[in-house]
């Protein structure tokens, strides 16, 4: 697989999994699909760990310090597996783990030299030292417990989107 | 709750669940909508036959070396942080956790899904002891409102449509009636968020267990598992012993089955894998880990011919596509486990004398082996069971005095004929004596016997 590829396949996988998908071409286009993603008047939620969060932190006056109230955390994550269309959340860097959890709306950056490209050579890369939390997700919450009928946003969050830049 | 074990009303049980025509048609839809679905979810994996030989013998690894790889989970584990304790039966397990919670004074206690936890009945022992434990699984939030044990091991609550889960909602919790799921789930995620931000413990089971790592992992879809594991300060996850596989590099064998055979989804919306308690630089994350690994009968099984059946990992597969497991419904089984692995589990785990009767409820037709992903010989242990049950002597009086009564005759060519003319004669009688039942089952005897016909 090529390098150019993967981003794709892991974004085409995604969609298949009911997650909105972003491929960020030039630098300067994240601030415009972010505006276009997070509704003006959400209460943001951006933990700033990474420079990425750093940056994109300044588009949003309306943030919030604690994630219980957001309406939206936007945050870059460990990376994502191609094969599941999987974003790979982890509490390495005091990450909150569940701030892409209670939210009602996820976004979620992936640096695109950190999409794997299988189950496998994820599980390989972090099986010395797995962080204390480790969570692949893929697609909003979901349940079917009731005539199995699917209903999106249980517990998670109802809507899921994904930049790759 | 304690729902007690019925096992050996097997036969009342389903007699009253076939004449459930709402259980009936609940069973037939989840049934046909998990088969295509799972047929689906396997179309485009390339070689499926390898994947599964390859999960079944990671799985039969595991099992030729349980005490150790266990062995090896729990020094991984408590390496990571966590404590680990071991139980030999349910009572123990029973014991271990509500001592866990009581010491440290945990009072409001949420729960992710774990059939182990059924099969010990924690809940009922939890709030004995004034606890409140709250269900936050969807299906299982909502038979727990409704007092009712699992139907499925995925979909708990399979056995109730929208209408009676809309009534049960409006009861409870004093919200307007409503039968749309979407809606009704959105009244189940406000309830428990205030459960999940209150809670002083969480409590979940655990899909596999690492030994090289000491990881947990956990599949859902919902995100209460998430929740249950690392919002509250206290994790406790009970799971049973043969629930190890040797490595984390093993799990994604199992992340391209588990789902697939279970809801027919090529991986669920979240697999967490939990590693030890909170380390320093952590934000999140449970600061005490309690892992409490229950044997309950297990190390027994392991040593004996039905072996095969600890290869499970409860997707529910072989249930979905079992002609008897449609019909009568999980309930009928009368314990935690229903359908083909079910009996075989409930047989094995709660003994013969309490079980016998459920040994019946199979066709021998083999979908179950067809589907199960780890290659269980389900067939096979369930004839062998078969096997046991006469040796033990558990066949009814009635059973067994009919078998004996038609040895005899059989063995004299008089007496055999003489018994074809009375059947042909008694025919019309029983049938009409003995109810649609009866004449459903009981076929016409031939006007002229096969052994007049053959010279």
């Amino acid at each position: 697989m090529s390098g150019a590829d993967l981003p794709s396949l892991f974004l085409e996988n995604a969609a298949k999994a009911a997650a909105g998908t972003h491929l960020l071409s030039g630098a300067g286009a994240l601030r415009e699909i972010l505006a276009r993603i997070v509704p003006p008047d959400a209460k943001v939620y951006c933990p700033g760990v990474t420079e990425i969060e750093r940056a994109v932190a300044a588009f949003f006056p309306n943030r919030v310090a604690d994630y219980a109230g957001a309406t939206v955390t936007v945050e870059e994550v460990f990376g994502a597996v191609a094969e599941t269309g999987s974003l790979v959340c982890a509490s390495e860097g005091g990450r909150a783990v569940q701030a892409g959890l209670l939210p009602p709306h996820h976004v979620a950056i992936v640096r695109r030299g950190k999409i794997f490209v299988t189950l496998d050579s994820l599980f390989s890369a972090v099986a010395a030292a797995p962080p204390t939390n480790l969570t692949l997700v893929t697609g909003p919450s979901r349940t079917a417990d009731i005539e199995l009928t699917l209903a999106i946003g249980v517990h998670g969050p109802e809507r899921l989107d994904i930049v790759v830049v | 709750m304690s729902h007690g074990q019925t096992t050996l009303r097997f036969r009342e049980n389903s007699a009253r669940a076939v004449r459930d025509d709402t259980l009936r048609a609940a069973m037939r839809h989840a049934a046909d909508t998990f088969g295509a679905k799972r047929a689906d979810a396997f179309a485009p994996v390339a070689d499926v036959e390898g994947l599964r030989d390859r999960a079944s013998a990671i799985r039969d690894e595991v099992l030729s070396n349980l005490p150790m790889y266990v062995e090896r989970f729990a020094a991984s584990a408590t390496r990571a942080g966590a404590t680990v304790h071991r139980a030999k039966d349910a009572a123990a397990a029973r014991e271990i956790i509500g001592c866990i919670l009581a010491e440290r004074g945990a009072k409001r206690i949420v729960k992710g899904k774990s059939m182990v936890s059924e099969e010990v009945e924690l809940n009922a022992h939890l709030e004995e002891a004034g606890m409140e434990v709250v269900e936050t699984d969807l299906g299982e939030y909502i038979i727990q409102l409704e007092g009712e044990a699992p139907s499925h091991i995925i979909v708990p609550a399979i056995h109730k449509n929208r209408r009676q889960v809309g009534n049960l909602f409006a009861g409870h919790l004093g919200v307007p009636y409503t039968d749309d799921p979407q809606a009704l789930t959105k009244i189940a995620r406000i309830a428990l968020r205030e459960k999940f931000l209150a809670a002083d413990a969480g409590i979940s089971g655990a899909n596999f267990a690492a030994a090289d790592t000491g990881s947990l992992v956990l599949f859902t879809n919902e995100g209460n598992g998430r929740m249950v594991t690392t919002l509250p300060p206290l994790h406790v996850a009970i799971l049973s012993i043969e629930k190890v596989i040797p490595s984390l590099a093993d799990l994604p064998a199992f992340i391209r089955l588990l789902p697939r055979s279970a809801t027919g989804q090529p991986i669920t919306s979240y697999v967490s894998v939990i590693t030890g308690t909170r380390k320093p630089g952590d934000a999140t994350g449970a600061t005490e880990l309690h892992i409490v690994l229950l044997d309950n009968g297990r190390s027994g099984i392991l040593g004996g011919e039905s072996k095969d059946i600890l290869k499970c990992i409860r997707c529910g597969a072989c249930m979905n596509v079992c002609p008897v497991y449609r019909t009568v419904g999980g309930h009928s089984y009368g314990w935690t486990y229903p359908g083909p692995m079910g009996l075989i589990l409930t047989t094995l785990l709660t003994g013969m004398a309490k079980s016998h009767p459920v040994l019946d409820a199979s066709t021998l037709c083999g979908a179950c082996e067809e589907v199960c992903p780890v290659r269980i010989p389900l067939v096979r242990l369930i004839l062998q069971l078969r096997g046991r049950k006469v040796r033990e002597g558990f066949p009814d009086s009635m059973e067994r005095r009919g078998m004996a009564l038609f040895g005899k005759a059989a063995a004299s060519p008089f007496l055999f004929a003489l018994g074809q003319r009375l059947a042909g004669i008694f025919w019309p009688v029983a049938r009409v004596l003995g109810g649609k039942d009866v004449a459903r089952r009981m076929p016409a005897p031939a006007k002229i016997p096969f052994r007049r016909k053959t010279p």
